[in-house]
Parts: C-alpha cells; sequence; structure tokens
C-alpha cells in the first residue's frame, strides 16, 4: 500500500516470544533440593520441548512422524539470538514467555513447580532482560502455589513488565478464587496478566483432546479452547470485577474466537443473569477490555475480514501484533501487514496498544506509578 | 542463462541455493534431473529452498493414506506449507504455483534459464 510508513520505521512490539531455557541453565537459580533434579536431566537428549521430569509430553509426540523439511523445532538460545533474530522481522520491543515452562501447569509437585517459577524469573531477569532493553520479561505465576506467585510478582514488580498465566493443563481454571493472591499482587504492582497455552493431552478441561486423530485437530483447539475457557472462567467468577484495575491479555489463540465469546456471553446473561449477579456490565463488557495478541493470526481468503472481526469486539484500542518467534506457527509482521488496517489501527496494532497495556515508553521504560 | 555451478556440485538427492539475474532460487538434482524453484515461499515470503532436503509426503488414496513423491516434496522451513519440487505446485491450496526455472546439464555445467513465463499467482497478491 503506497505512502504507508515502511515497517522498518514503525514501532513495532511483539507480545509474545518465546526463550529457551534448559534444565542446566535454570539449575543454578534453583533452590534446593529441585537443583539437583535439574542437573539429572541436564544432559538428557531434548525432543523438542520434551523434557521428561521438566516438561513432559507435548506438542506432536503422540501422532506418527514422518521427514519433513520444515523446521518446526526452533530454538532461541541467548538474548544475542534473541535481538539480532528479532532485528531481522522488525520488532523494536518483545515481552519474553518460556518455551518449556509453557507447560509448568502439567507438573504435580507444587513445590517444585514452585522453585522452577522462581528459577526461570530470576534467569530471565539476571541474563535477558535487564541486559536487553528491547527485551521485557513476562515473569510465571505457578499456579500450583499462588501465595509464592505473589511473591514472586512482588519481588520483581520493578524489573517485569508483566505476568504469564500458563494455561496448558491448568486445573483450576484462572477464574478460580485460589488464584486471587496473584491479581491482588498483579493489580498492586501495575502489571498485566497475560494467558499463554501450548498443546497438550492432559485429563483436564479443555485439553481432554484424546478424542482428536490427529495433530491436526489436536493444535487447532488447544490454544483457542484454552483461552476461551479461561476468559469464560475469569469474568464468571468475578476475576474481572474484583480486580477492576486489573489488566489482562490473552496470547496465541488467534482473534475469531472474540467476537463469538462476546456475544454467546451475553446471550446466557439473559437468562442465567443470577448466576453473576455481581457483574454490573454485560458480560462482553469485560471480555472486550481484555487485550489480545494476533498471533496466529487467521488467514481468511478476504483480508479485510480481519478489520471485520476486530471491529466485532471493539478491538481497536485491544489488540496487539505477536510474532511467537521461534515457534512453527510464527507470524511475520508482513502478514499481518497484508491486512488493510488503516494508518491509525496499524500504529496501534503493531505497537501502540501493547505500550498502554504493559505501560511502557517507545524505548521499553516503564513509566513510574 | 546463468551457470549456477558444476554438475558435481549438486549430487543425486541434494539441492542448493543460487542467484539467478538478481533471484534467489535453489536448484535441485532429484534422481539425476534438476529442477528450479524460486526460493520464495507464497505463504509468508518464507526461504523456501533453504530448507534443509526434501522429502516425500503423505497423499490420500481413497481414505488411505501412502508416502508418495519421495525426494520431490521441499516444505518451507518457517511453516511447512509443501511444494511439488518438478512443478512448483503447492499440495494445500491449488492456485498456488511457485515460479519453476529450466535447468539443463551443458557439458560439465549447471545452467538455469530465467522463466519467461507468466508468474504464477501466489496468496500473498490477492
Amino acid at each position: 500500500m503506497p505512502g504507508r510508513v515502511p515497517l522498518g520505521e514503525l514501532l513495532i512490539v511483539d507480545t509474545d516470544v518465546h526463550v529457551h531455557e534448559s534444565p542446566g541453565a535454570l539449575a543454578p537459580y534453583c533452590d534446593p533440593p529441585w537443583d539437583v533434579a535439574l542437573r539429572a536431566v541436564a544432559d538428557v537428549p531434548e525432543r523438542y520441548l520434551d523434557i521428561p521430569g521438566f516438561s513432559p509430553g507435548g506438542d506432536g509426540t503422540l501422532t506418527a512422524r514422518f521427514p519433513t523439511s520444515h523446521e518446526a523445532t526452533r530454538m532461541v538460545h541467548s538474548p544475542e539470538q534473541m535481538v539480532s533474530e528479532l532485528r531481522e522481522i522488525d520488532v523494536d520491543l518483545a515481552l519474553l514467555f518460556p518455551d518449556h515452562l509453557l507447560k509448568i501447569a502439567v507438573l504435580p509437585q507444587a513445590d517444585y513447580a514452585a522453585a522452577l517459577a522462581r528459577a526461570y524469573n530470576a534467569w530471565l531477569i539476571e541474563e535477558w532482560t535487564s541486559r536487553h532493553p528491547s527485551l521485557l520479561a513476562a515473569i510465571v505465576a505457578c499456579p500450583q502455589d499462588p501465595a509464592d506467585a505473589a511473591r514472586e510478582i512482588e519481588r520483581h514488580a520493578g524489573d517485569a513488565a508483566a505476568v504469564y498465566l500458563p494455561c496448558a493443563g491448568l486445573d483450576p481454571l484462572w477464574g478460580d478464587r485460589r488464584y486471587d493472591p496473584i491479581y491482588d499482587a498483579a493489580q498492586n504492582a501495575g502489571l498485566p496478566v497475560l494467558l499463554h497455552a501450548v498443546t497438550v493431552t492432559s485429563p483436564v478441561f479443555p485439553f481432554n483432546n484424546h478424542g482428536f486423530d490427529t495433530e491436526f485437530a489436536r493444535h487447532s483447539t488447544s490454544h483457542t479452547f484454552s483461552i476461551m475457557a479461561n476468559v469464560i472462567s475469569m469474568v464468571s467468577t468475578g476475576v474481572v470485577v474484583r480486580f477492576p484495575e486489573l489488566k489482562i491479555g490473552v496470547t496465541e489463540a488467534g482473534i475469531s474466537w472474540m467476537p463469538f465469546v462476546c456475544n454467546r456471553l451475553d446471550k446466557e446473561y439473559v437468562e442465567r443473569r443470577r448466576e453473576v449477579p455481581f457483574l454490573t456490565e454485560r458480560p462482553s463488557h469485560y471480555v472486550k477490555r481484555m487485550y489480545v495478541a494476533t498471533q496466529p493470526i487467521e488467514e481468511p481468503e478476504r483480508l479485510r475480514d480481519i478489520v471485520t472481526l476486530i471491529e466485532l469486539f471493539d478491538g481497536q484500542d485491544t489488540t496487539m501484533y505477536a510474532s511467537d518467534w521461534p515457534h512453527h506457527d510464527f507470524d511475520h509482521p508482513v502478514k499481518l501487514d497484508q491486512v488493510p488496517l488503516g494508518d491509525e489501527l496499524r500504529r496501534k496494532v503493531f505497537g501502540e496498544n501493547a505500550l498502554t497495556l504493559f505501560g511502557i515508553d517507545r524505548d521499553g521504560r516503564r513509566a513510574r506509578r | 542463462m546463468t551457470v549456477v555451478g558444476r554438475v558435481a556440485d549438486f549430487p543425486e538427492g541434494t539441492h542448493r541455493v543460487v542467484e539467478v539475474d538478481g533471484r534467489s532460487v535453489g536448484v535441485f538434482n532429484i534422481g539425476g534431473r534438476f529442477y528450479g524453484l524460486l526460493n520464495r515461499c507464497a505463504h509468508q515470503g518464507g526461504p523456501l529452498c533453504e530448507a534443509r532436503s526434501t522429502t516425500g509426503t503423505l497423499v490420500s488414496d481413497g481414505w488411505r493414506l501412502e508416502w508418495a513423491h519421495e525426494g520431490e516434496i521441499i516444505a518451507c522451513p518457517w511453516h511447512g506449507l509443501e511444494y511439488h519440487v518438478p512443478t512448483g505446485q503447492c499440495l494445500a491450496f491449488s492456485h498456488i504455483r511457485v515460479r519453476t526455472y529450466e535447468v539443463t546439464v551443458v557439458g560439465d555445467d549447471v545452467v538455469v534459464t530465467p522463466a519467461s513465463s507468466r508468474r504464477p499467482p501466489a496468496a500473498s497478491d490477492r
């Protein structure tokens, strides 16, 4: 489209990229006795995001494996590599999520999970974000130990840009009151919470996806169903009312489910308001306040449909670009830039909405609170 | 016509990315025959021919899956969109074909002829 600012000159804030945290790298940051367990698996030959006792099971491990030249196992091992690769795709600021710890919620030992979360948060800030101002930390909130997660948020309030809420294998969903300390701490710290799932097969809703034959089906649904379930959970239990200043964002689910959830909840509210009398507005009011990362952006034949989708959930001020670099289904900025967003919406989606969510300036610095 | 190397530079079952008239092109030796394919995926512009090696793929005969086209399929390293190298045809979307180049062996040289055919439509053009 002629006359537009080139992507290289546009502020691009990437709201979902992934660092590769190996057990050996986290071990020096991990409290005993769990550091011993990390060292014990440090040299295990790594299958993609699948290490026993660390990130068990996962994406594509159930279906038959045939040869392919698709490089579906890209990893970023250092902040220098990350900065260099993000520069290639014109990203200026990026929020860092983990690789293996996408599955932290499936770990059955609460003390181990909490120790892993503490180790990851310290490692991420020490080795990545404190040394590179363009890299922003999403510290992980361990769902198995909400009190410890709240302490972590307080501890890192000055260094983090967001709090990452893991969703894969999570039980119960993020609307449960046991998680209130996490929301209280995040709200007090002025940090947004961002939900992120990954494909696993587990007895826990909505990851009980063993009925599907293919990874095509499992991966089509895992992220999106999980985000939908958690958004509905957080509205229906009143998280959005109990923590009115808390900013909530969701990642890696695309955007086309948003109009459905808004409309469906509003429809049910007509009949079942008495179950959620604490909602003072129609349910879609709360859903529409959430920030939505675009990746994996839908690829309809009519690209204008993406603009329509954003309009359907009034997402002009809440939709944010994400690449999911370096994962197999990442979105290059050029993909989203094929959508006829218009100049203002383009600026907002590629960068300005994320600055608002994180409360940062164009250099990644947080405003004083 | 551009000489892109010697025959010995392209052992059977391998491919290399070369430059032809300012364009990046993958040159493939599949079973002793040479093929050229534009090094740009129609999906998000990924470096299609920088994929490590060609493979076969799964096709269906009725409801039975078969492993077919051994050595003739390249999946883009970025997102895995598959193409049939000899024809440039995308397997997932019938309307997508990546530009192919005629590759011949002249003496000991591998020679690429720049495509003069109309560029097939790409998803990103629509």
